[in-house]
């Protein structure tokens, strides 16, 4: 029966390919539809690496899979980012032989956060990397201590690979859902310029998870991300595994073990995300080096641009932290810039935008911001309340003005758009540059 | 020059839904007709409030986890509170805030907690821990006389019963129940609302109406605010009003 699932799976991402459809979603929808746990079939003896987190899943999984690439590996991948059981599914499905068999090295997984216990209870999980938990689009969501305690009792029972980002006390406690696993790795980013004493941005996890007790913090990197501990028990000091250390932001450049790493990015979140790709690759014995050299995700995350002579750089932002690590970067970059930003309100996006409320919009030396999308006057009205002047805001529902608007002037750009805004967003702007 | 004080209640553990905004655009609004508005901050572990001192009394919507542990300390204040509402004090209470001056709270298991008792509705978690009021909602209130539609975004499990004057009805989305008619608590002094977004960021003549209530009871005169330039507000008002109802 299984085979003849694959087998006719394998037909459809044929006939869909035949139609120039990628096929992400939709052969899984229909294989699971066939076989709810089609998932357990599959005969995988590789190692499978999955990241799961509220921001940066695509780029980090990207960056696994490149890495494991560069030495050589044969990898399964989701890296389109469909990161749900039906998009992991199909990623495998058009992988593996009709016997179910994968035929890989390597398989690395980005997972929803929501999915990480459905999926990893029905196939093999050998490494699994959280970065951070955010509030994340509440309406769809819900709060993020019922994310955490999901995902803390799915632990309770996996004995594999744990790499935590030590300075998320969001993602730090789960070391501990299972005292019995000697398999955890905690990574660490040392303090970097822009690192602040008191909280600029809305973050969560203020209290200890074990006793209540008001976390302090001797610095935050961005969010609620930081060197905290609890005073009252020892949550908060636990021994590294891999510390990023004399962090250069500016420069992309940054040292573990010695080793110094050159990166073509240069905003601190991304350095977190590396300092996990490293520890990956510590496990597995296997060299970072060269990819970090060269890693770019070119999909809007981060990604930089030249539209008729202005430098532009499109950064997706779907919730706060996202938004205000962009406005970070623009902050530390002392030119002068347009802002535009494009928030829309569907489902995908979630339906409420009062996030954008949680955004610290400290800018400093933005001549203009243009505001676009579905909700392009909640933003402008987000903005113009941090007494941004209001003539200096320009706002369009229509994507394609508001992008004509932007490049009347040759000003450097930055460019802020939610999760269904981006591709949009990208395809105008690239539009532009004829 | 003249000021208006205002006490906002746990800043870092009422902060789920960006119920902050509802202080920036207090601020801005006020700051731009040469008011200053002075914000003071009160948490578990600061020095007690004295909440009949300020002229605006101003809480969020949390995280359950964060609102169980605060109740007990609110509830502390009470007859501090009781009277600031009395001395005519005004108090803006959004969601969580909202339920939490109520008799009490009834969660999914029958557990009790106990509100502050200085309004006389009461809050019970819907029987299905799943299903909320979830969604952009148009309540038409009055103020003054005057008839305005209130935008916002409403996310709630909560039920609230027995609200003798409620804030508005409502004219899109659930309201204090589930397909309810009404949403929220009023009296002059009073706004308890579930409306997020937040609230006076889309809605200026609901600020307005709170800066003018706390200057004409501070001055003991009827003050009358001057207009602002609110074409950014109107815009969005009326794109977001023609988009609800033809969601409707």
């Amino acid at each position: 029966m299984n085979i003849l699932i694959i087998i006719f799976i394998k037909f459809v991402i044929f006939i869909l390919k035949c139609f120039g459809r990628k096929g992400g979603n939709l052969p899984g929808k229909i294989a699971k539809k066939l076989n709810p746990d089609i998932l357990k079939y599959l005969k995988i003896d590789c190692p499978v690496i999955a990241v799961t987190a509220t921001n940066g899943k695509t780029s980090t999984n990207n960056c696994i899979k490149s890495m494991l690439e560069n030495n050589g590996k044969k990898v399964i991948s989701n890296s389109d980012g469909n990161n749900m059981e039906t998009g992991i599914i199909t990623a495998i499905l058009k992988n593996c032989k009709i016997n179910g068999k994968v035929n890989a090295d390597f398989i690395t997984l980005e997972v929803d956060e929501n999915y990480v216990p459905k999926i990893f209870t029905k196939m093999r999980l050998d490494t699994l990397v959280i970065l951070d938990f955010f509030r994340d689009q509440l309406d769809r969501n819900g709060e993020v201590e019922t994310l955490i305690l999901k995902i803390n009792e799915f632990l309770k029972t996996y004995n594999g690979n744990l790499i935590l980002n030590s300075d998320d006390p969001n993602v730090s406690r789960l070391g501990k859902a299972n005292e019995d696993n000697e398999n955890v790795y905690y990574f660490s980013v040392e303090k970097y310029e822009h690192a602040t004493k008191e909280e600029k941005e809305a973050g969560e996890g203020k209290f200890c998870p074990f006793d209540k007790t008001r976390l302090e913090y001797d610095y935050y990197q961005y969010s609620h991300i930081g060197k905290f501990h609890c005073p009252t028990c020892n949550f908060g000091r636990n021994e590294i595994s891999t510390k990023a250390t004399s962090i250069d932001v500016k420069n992309g450049k940054f040292m573990v073990d010695n080793v110094e790493y050159e990166t073509l990015s240069n905003n601190i979140y991304t350095i977190y995300n590396f300092t996990a790709v490293i520890t990956v690759a510590k496990i597995y014995e296997l060299d970072a080096k060269e990819t970090l050299k060269n890693f770019r995700l070119d999909n809007g995350r981060c990604e930089k641009v030249i539209v008729n002579g202005s430098e532009t750089l499109i950064n997706l932002a779907k919730n706060p932290t996202g938004a205000n690590v962009s406005l970070r970067m623009l902050n530390e970059d002392s030119d002068e810039k347009e802002l535009l930003f494009v928030l829309n309100d569907n489902l995908a996006d979630g339906v409420d935008v009062s996030w954008i409320w949680d955004i610290n919009f400290d800018i400093k030396n933005v001549t203009r911001i243009v505001t676009a999308g579905k909700r392009a006057y909640d933003i402008a009205i987000r903005i113009k309340t941090t007494w941004y002047p209001t003539e200096k805001i320009e706002s369009y529902l229509s994507l394609e003005e508001a992008v004509k608007a932007l490049y009347t002037t040759n000003t450097k750009k930055y460019v802020i758009a939610n999760y269904t805004a981006l591709q949009p967003t990208r395809k105008e702007i690239k539009r532009m540059n004829i | 020059m003249k000021e208006l004080k205002l006490l906002y209640l746990y800043p870092d553990m009422l902060e789920l839904y960006g119920d902050y905004g509802n202080i920036q655009v207090l601020k801005y609004r006020c700051e731009k007709r040469g008011i200053k508005l002075i914000v003071d901050k009160y948490s578990i572990g600061y020095e007690a409030p004295n909440f009949k001192e300020y002229d605006i009394v101003f809480a969020g919507g949390g995280a359950d986890n964060e609102q169980s542990i605060l109740s007990e300390d609110l509830v502390k204040y009470s007859e501090n509170i009781k009277q600031a509402v009395e001395n005519g004090t005004f108090f803006l209470l959004i969601c969580g805030a909202y339920q939490l001056f109520g008799k009490y709270y009834k969660g999914v298991e029958g557990n009790i907690i106990p509100g502050l008792e200085i309004f006389d509705y009461y809050t019970e978690a819907a029987s299905d821990r799943k299903k909320r009021c979830i969604g952009n909602i148009i309540t038409e209130v009055e103020l003054d006389g005057e008839k305005t539609k209130v935008i916002g975004f409403e996310n709630h499990g909560g039920q609230t019963f027995n609200v003798s004057t409620p804030f508005g009805k409502t004219a899109y989305g659930n309201g204090n129940k589930f397909e309810d008619s009404e949403e929220g608590y009023f009296q002059k002094n009073v706004i308890a609302t579930y409306l997020h977004g937040p609230l006076l960021s889309k809605n200026p003549k609901v600020a307005d109406y709170i800066i003018q209530y706390c200057l004409s009871r501070k001055e003991g005169t009827n003050v009358t605010l001057e207009a602002l330039d609110d074409t950014l507000e109107e815009k969005c008002r009326e794109q977001l009003l023609e988009k609800f109802m033809r969601e409707k």
